[in-house]
């Protein structure tokens, strides 16, 4: 059997007596991208906050398997998720450093690997020789996405000064800059206009092809839900109520009936 | 500049002077002296005529100069215009000349001891601004207790050199470190606080190290405070007008004659080197990984953690660092005044450099320079009115936050670029 990149098995969350999400099963492959969707308040956003560690889940169990290890996600709280098992996530209002420079956004999320080769920073105040190829390889690899996304020219502006567009897709950016196996992204098409998200779904196809990256996708678009996904899941009232192909799902009655409510 | 313009400056300055008549006739008008274990009013009705007219006058005048849009363009604004520009621009120029002129000042022509003194009182401030600037500036923890960490420097500086004998440079690490740890266990309990909260608690920390100070008698002398701590030698050589028999000192030694300046000039450079050293590795800890992370921190630490930034971590190396350069600055302050006792560490000193870090520009470590010679030079200048002291202070304030809202050196460097790496 080949196995899925992320099983999550009867996920619960409660907070107090409300039930934001009951008894959740699904999974979701590498190079493949999955989308949650389900009106607002269905739960989507608690089962990224869930899955990374932002809030620790009531019940069930959020497998990741690695080529040769299978992590339980809840046993990670919140910054070892990203740190220790390699989830990544974006936020649904833009979470960058807005008065640090495009770069130096970059550079933070490649902390973990240069604090090491600093030698928890005393080998760094001595400029090190191993601490600055390393520092050089990391602003490599930031080079290397920003020239993806096309924003190699403001490098050295400040993240906030970006226009809105680029700012999501620098967010994006950033959290595959700490090279995760699973990257989750809340609402990345929200507020851009039909170019900006006809680009989006190209970064979004390239990292699923090229990096092999799995992604866990929240989306209300649904030009980018449709275009893109392999698989959807959806929510509403914290429950799955459907999961198919995009095109399954676009015809499915519970899932319309979800949205548009039925006629009496 | 209409007619109605006119008369509507008029009308408010008018009404200014009715609130400064309000104001200032009660708290300068009625001064009461007392005589013959009688109080007496004595009225003051001329300098509060004076103050009326100086507000009324004053506020006239800004409104048909400052206020007045249409002449946005005239001279005071340019003038303004052009400073800010000359600060934002030339941050290194200005650096590089306090530095020189900061090394060659003991040997100036108009150089006395008074100067010195204030110069040294200047330097130990901007040591503890630059320090602070780290907690606040970079980490963004608004941390109003700091003075609690000056205290435990020069507290642990005194005890250690005045029960061990030890000198300067071996209690001056011990100090540092002592701070350093209390550092931490302030960081501890307030990881989850944020803002205004961590402003309280650090505040009451700071309150909690000076009443310990005080009533813990049996180690610091409470009140009292300690007397006889070692003044500092020139490596081994100490600053004496008349030496032990055939002891040497630094003036036998070089074989010059005594003058009691001498150890104020090497306390100058002492300080300039410690303050100087505070500087640069700050400077260069902002580049490393964790100064970027504590500057991710102050931005966002939601974000931090998503991307697997341990903000525990971070903050209590903030804390810790930043206490440790405040122990360095205590410690000097031990063996420069001889004397400590709880006084030194009140609240205000805290409120001072905590001004001098947010006024300077926040993270900004020319801006603490700047700020420091503007504020504590003020205090300085109004040594001799006394009771007008505070108001220059508070006034200065709220000049450089009307002029420079952002502090006085608000532009922020990045700490890695794209240009210059790739270039190398």
């Amino acid at each position: 059997m080949i196995q899925k990149l992320l099983d999550v098995e009867n996920l619960t969350m409660k907070f107090g007596g409300l039930v934001a999400i009951d008894n959740l099963s699904f999974s979701a492959d590498k190079d493949k991208i999955t989308s949650i969707i389900g009106p607002n308040g269905a739960g989507k956003t608690t089962v990224f906050n869930c899955l990374t560690g932002f809030y620790k889940a009531t019940a069930g169990s959020m497998f990741l398997n690695k080529e040769n290890e299978r992590l339980n996600l809840r046993k990670f709280s919140d910054f070892k998720v990203a740190q220790k098992a390699g989830v990544a996530r974006t936020f649904q209002n833009i979470r960058l450093f807005p008065q640090m420079s495009v770069l130096e956004n970059l550079m933070v999320a490649q902390h973990n690997k240069l604090m090491d080769a600093s030698g928890f920073t005393i080998l760094g105040l001595f400029n090190s020789p191993s601490f600055v190829k390393k520092e050089k390889e990391a602003v490599e690899i930031s080079k290397y996405w920003l020239d993806i996304i096309g924003l190699t020219h403001r490098a050295d502006d400040d993240a906030g000064d970006l226009p809105y567009g680029d700012q999501r897709k620098l967010e994006i950016v950033r959290a595959m800059c700490i090279n995760p196996y699973l990257l989750c992204l809340d609402e990345p098409a929200a507020g851009l206009n039909a170019k900006e998200s006809a680009e989006l779904n190209k970064l979004l196809l390239f990292i699923k092809n090229e990096k092999k990256t799995g992604i866990l996708l929240i989306e209300h678009d649904m030009s980018v839900v449709m275009e893109i996904s392999d698989h959807v899941v959806v929510l509403n009232y914290g429950k799955k109520i459907f999961q198919g192909s995009a095109k399954e799902t676009k015809s499915s009655p519970e899932v319309i009936e979800a949205y548009l409510g039925t006629e009496e | 500049m209409g007619k109605k313009f006119f008369q509507t400056s008029i009308k408010d300055s008018l009404f200014t002077g009715l609130i400064a008549l309000a104001l200032f006739g009660p708290i300068v008008g009625l001064r009461t002296v007392a005589k013959n274990e009688v109080l007496e009013v004595h009225p003051k009705w001329f300098i509060v005529l004076i103050i009326v007219i100086v507000c009324t006058v004053g506020r006239f005048l800004t409104n048909l100069y400052v206020y007045n849009r249409d002449q946005k363009t005239g001279i005071q604004s340019s003038i303004g215009k052009s400073i800010s520009n000359f600060l934002d621009t030339k941050g290194y120029q200005i650096a590089l000349t306090a530095i020189i002129f900061s090394v060659i000042f003991p040997f100036l022509p108009f150089t006395d001891r008074y100067l010195m003194d204030i110069a040294i009182m200047m330097l130990t401030y901007i040591m503890l601004g630059w320090g602070l600037n780290i907690v606040i500036g970079l980490a963004g923890l608004l941390d109003l207790g700091y003075v609690a960490f000056y205290a435990v420097g020069a507290y642990s500086y005194a005890l250690f050199a005045i029960h061990f004998g030890w000198s300067f440079w071996i209690c001056l690490p011990i100090a540092g470190i002592f701070a350093a740890m209390f550092g931490v266990l302030l960081g501890f309990p307030v990881l989850r606080l944020r803002g205004d909260y961590l402003a309280i608690v650090t505040l009451a920390f700071g309150e909690m190290i000076r009443i310990l100070l005080l009533n813990w008698y049996q180690l610091t002398k409470g009140p009292d405070g300690l007397t006889g701590i070692p003044r500092p030698s020139f490596f081994g050589l100490p600053f004496k007008s008349f030496p032990d028999e055939g002891e040497q000192t630094f003036h036998t030694f070089f074989g010059v004659e005594y003058d009691p300046m001498q150890r104020i000039i090497f306390l100058y450079y002492l300080i300039l080197v410690l303050a100087l050293i505070t500087n640069l590795f700050t400077i260069k800890i902002r580049r490393l990984p964790i100064g970027r992370a504590w500057e991710a921190l102050r931005e966002d630490e939601i974000a931090c953690k998503s991307l697997g930034v341990n903000p525990r971590n971070t903050k209590l190396t903030a804390f810790a660092i930043g206490a440790m350069f405040g122990g360095f600055a205590g410690s000097f302050f031990a063996t420069r005044q001889a004397f400590i006792s709880p006084e030194s560490f009140t609240f205000i000193e805290s409120a001072i450099i905590v001004a001098i870090v947010v006024l300077g520009g926040m993270g900004s470590q020319t801006g603490v320079v700047l700020a420091t010679v503007f504020l504590i030079g003020l205090i300085e200048v109004f040594r001799d009115f006394e009771s007008y002291r505070m108001i220059a202070f508070g006034g200065a304030m709220v000049l450089i936050m009307i002029f420079r809202p952002r502090g006085i050196l608000a532009t922020r460097k990045p700490t890695i670029t794209l240009e210059k790496s790739s270039s190398k």
